[in-house]
């Protein structure tokens, strides 16, 4: 065996992070159980979970109006107020308001990760106020790539938000961080 | 197209209980190879992780950060593995049913390789608890000290002397089986 | 109004036609990915999936290859290019990370940032804080020319004093317009960390002694 050093512990370790698998009838023997817990808690409940008071949020994320040239912020804005029997709601879709500033547009869409890139008419389709496009959309919490598409062909990065690094097929984008509002 | 975990708990929580599912092949195999290092024995493993992931649907709904529903369930799971009592030695049980894994191990030298993989399994076996979950946390789960703090409650200098007794316990055990 | 009420009116406005046609329906667009394409991006999302690495990241650079127009054989480059840094971040982040700091961290890496400085930011911060936007930040600012080194620190420094997300989209914010004023980055970068660590005072993490138990 080889002297006992760092080259050692790196082999142990090696040995030790091999994977293991389980057997596919894991997941079913869970599930069993689940669903029974499950099937109790409707029967004692009448309902699966209890909801708890809702909150007021607002939270803003990128929050920037620069007024010369083509200017442009996505902000995360959430204005919610829960009633107090809803079930509580984690994690979901925040709306988030896409605004560039491109007086000289004729028009603008924003495609990204949250909307497959626009792929099967699923652009969002901003509106001009005088030069001013926007458009809110719900977006997935997370992390999220995104560029603007002008005039049908030219794209661009929001050029208020982070850049976003793997440009890979030539086009710029944004990175947007979407904050869950229920904390 | 994969869902994000917070997503899927949400939907659990709604009542879709097949979310939970996705959820439970996601992280199976991800944290069976702490339990099964920490109990040492599959069956043992398989019945910590399947607590585990029951424990974390029943209280799903005081999940405080859904996103990080991994994290939170490892929690549960390092916790189950503490109170599972002793372990039992079923070193013939032990990994060597892992014939999946160990027909990818080196083919120049099988028997060797067996042989080393046992050695190395029963000298983990033979830390005590808190130093086989600390080595295991720190170099094979590759934790940080402050996650590992935040896991077991344990103050970051005391783990630090436990990775490090572990370690040398280990180089102990090893040389013996060497040198005898 | 629903946004698809919305954009039904512009559709019907005759703005349209000019607006979404950059996608797969634009003829000089690849319509379809051809079967080795599929193929090639099917075995790269299975060994992703075998290796417990986020694969939602893997359909996006797809679907975003697409609609840029590229070529099977550049979008498979790019997914599997993709897969490797996840697999990097995965590893360098460890088992606890979650999918979004994984995704974060990989492109992070692609724009220059070795895993190392993730994983030690990642240690540092303990299980409590996200790191989705700090990696982005870090991104950011090392694409504006901001030494990796410097960059690094700095937000290390701004996560070990705890400030918050809205902490890190400030200092963000700083050293762009910075930059753009004319400062070096790596003095903007330096400036701004110690401006935000010094001024806000931010909380100290929380530390108890015990993790939360859970009773069940």
């Amino acid at each position: 065996m080889a002297e006992w050093g760092r080259t050692t512990l790196e082999m142990i370790v090696q040995d030790l992070q091999r994977p293991v698998v389980l057997d596919e009838s894991f997941e079913r023997r869970v599930m069993v159980r689940v669903r029974r817990l499950y099937a109790q808690q409707r029967k004692r409940k009448g309902r699966a979970w209890v909801a708890i008071s809702g909150t007021i949020a607002h939270r803003p994320a990128w929050a920037a109006l620069i007024a010369a040239g083509i200017v442009a912020i996505a902000t995360a804005g959430v204005l919610k107020a829960r009633p107090q029997s809803a079930p509580i709601t984690v994690g979901g879709p925040e709306p988030v308001k896409f605004v560039l500033v491109a007086p000289g547009a004729m028009s603008v869409a924003v495609v990204g990760d949250f909307n497959n890139w626009g792929l099967n008419d699923s652009a969002l389709v901003a509106t001009s106020n005088q030069g001013v496009w926007s458009v809110t959309a719900p977006v997935p919490v997370g992390v999220h790539r995104y560029a603007f598409v002008v005039n049908g062909k030219q794209w661009m990065a929001d050029p208020t938000a982070p850049r976003s690094s793997g440009d890979d097929f030539g086009m710029p984008s944004s990175a947007l961080v979407v904050e869950d509002s229920t904390k | 197209m994969e869902s994000a975990d917070g997503e899927l708990v949400t939907r659990v929580l709604h009542g879709d209980v097949n979310a939970y599912g996705v959820l439970v092949s996601r992280y199976r195999d991800r944290y069976a190879r702490y339990a099964v290092h920490m109990l040492g024995n599959r069956e043992d493993a398989e019945e910590a992780l399947q607590d585990a992931f029951t424990r974390a649907y029943r209280s799903l709904s005081r999940c405080e950060e859904p996103e990080r529903f991994g994290a939170w369930l490892f929690r549960i799971l390092v916790n189950r593995c503490r109170t599972s009592g002793a372990r039992r030695m079923r070193r013939s049980q032990t990994f060597v049913h892992d014939e999946g894994a160990l027909l990818n191990a080196s083919e120049e030298h099988p028997a060797e390789q067996t042989m080393w993989r046992e050695e190395i399994e029963r000298a983990v076996g033979e830390l005590s608890p808190d130093q086989r979950e600390a080595f295991l946390l720190k170099y094979v789960e590759e934790l940080g000290y402050e996650e590992m703090s935040e896991i077991t409650g344990v103050g970051v200098s005391a783990l630090k002397m436990r990775v490090m007794r572990a370690c040398d316990r280990l180089r102990v055990l090893l040389k013996e089986v060497h040198s005898g | 109004m629903t946004m698809r009420t919305t954009r039904n009116l512009v559709l019907l406005a005759g703005l349209a036609s000019m607006s979404v046609r950059a996608t797969a329906q634009d003829p000089r667009l690849p319509a379809r990915l051809d079967a080795p394409t599929i193929a090639a991006i099917n075995a790269v999302v299975d060994s992703a999936k075998a290796q417990g690495i986020p694969i939602a990241p893997l359909y996006d650079k797809m679907n975003e290859g697409v609609a840029a127009g590229a070529d099977g054989p550049l979008i498979v480059k790019s997914v599997r290019n993709l897969s490797m840094d996840l697999a990097s971040a995965h590893r360098a982040l460890g088992a606890l990370a979650t999918a979004d700091e994984i995704k974060a961290a990989a492109y992070a890496m692609h724009a220059g940032i070795p895993a190392v400085e993730l994983g030690k930011l990642k240690r540092q911060s303990g299980l409590r804080r996200s790191l989705t936007l700090p990696f982005t930040v870090l991104a950011d600012i090392v694409s504006r020319g901001v030494p990796v080194t410097t960059a690094a620190n700095a937000i290390r420094s701004l996560v070990g004093a705890g400030a918050k997300d809205k902490d890190i989209n400030d200092f963000q914010r700083n050293v762009k317009v910075d930059i753009e004023q004319g400062a070096p980055p790596a003095a903007a970068a330096e400036t701004r960390a110690k401006g935000a660590t010094k001024s806000d005072k931010p909380d100290k993490p929380e530390k108890t002694d015990k993790p939360e138990q859970i009773e069940l």
